[in-house]
């Protein structure tokens, strides 16, 4: 964005590419209410994880309270965030530490 | 008593049959239920923030994405209510009912289902310990809710089940 302040243009993409550059993580957290079943489905069918994959990671947020099911970048995690709060699921996204 | 089962009724419609009153009770109550999407509690549920703890940002994604969002659950339960119109006697049990639909609206009805169990639970602040409960008090309305939350529960296990019938490694 033109700003004519060339120090905050510098802040701007400094921030724009740490967004492209840095990992985030897509996670799933825990409710009581969501069916076991129906949380694997929806991991395969936003994913497109195999069924031996999304169980695993269905059965990590349930024993855990939350499990990292994604890692990539911002935009695509901002995808997947939406998708999984359109099946209803409690998911967040977080830069990783990696 | 017939067993409650969902599948293909044809190549284009699912069937849902050997529903028993009590769900069949339960699912004309559907779109009731779902009318309270807009509750606090339920919309803090169903419209969760995307990050644990920037504010700027939560703000900035329900602005944009919350409007798409209700309106894919608004069309699913608004899907739902219409295919219920439909809901009757079961042929082979009368005692029983059955609701046919288009195979188009199965997502929906998953959609539908667990909006209702979500905001049943939400409104009626039903947690791990109330799911988990063996006795049961009619006269608790927390307790009727999470009745009502296992019952659609076990429905939408049926759907799911039937979504599962369609990997390559399980042919129907």
């Amino acid at each position: 964005m033109e700003t004519g302040q060339p120090g905050t243009i510098l802040i701007e993409k400094i921030e724009a590419k740490d967004q492209l550059s840095t990992p985030w993580n897509v996670i799933v957290h825990n409710d009581p209410i969501n069916l076991m079943s129906y949380v694997a489905m929806v991991f395969m069918r936003v994913f497109g994880y195999p069924r031996a994959k999304a169980e695993t990671l269905m059965l990590e947020v349930h024993n855990r309270g939350r499990s990292l099911v994604w890692s990539g970048g911002h935009e695509q995690a901002e995808h997947y965030v939406h998708q999984l709060h359109s099946f209803q699921l409690l998911a967040t996204m977080e830069k990783s530490d990696a | 008593m017939t067993r409650l089962r969902v599948q293909p009724f044809d190549e284009k419609r699912i069937r849902i049959s050997g529903i028993p009153p009590v769900l069949a009770f339960m699912l004309r109550e559907l779109p009731e239920i779902l009318e309270l999407r807009d509750s606090p509690d339920a919309q803090t549920r169903l419209f969760p923030n995307p990050t644990a703890e920037d504010e700027k940002a939560n703000d900035e994604w329900r602005e944009v994405t919350g409007p798409e969002l209700r309106h894919l659950f608004v069309s699913a339960g608004e899907t739902v209510a219409r295919d219920l119109t439909a809901l009757t006697a079961d042929e082979a049990a009368p005692q029983e009912h059955q609701v046919t639909f288009p195979v188009e609206h199965v997502n929906a009805w998953m959609s539908a289902l667990n909006q209702a169990r979500l905001i049943l639970a939400a409104v009626h602040e039903i947690g791990d310990k109330d799911m988990n409960r063996t006795d049961f008090d009619p006269t608790s309305s927390r307790d009727v809710a999470a009745l009502r939350i296992h019952l659609l529960g076990y429905l939408l296990h049926l759907f799911v089940e039937l979504d599962n019938a369609d990997e390559p490694e399980n042919p129907v």
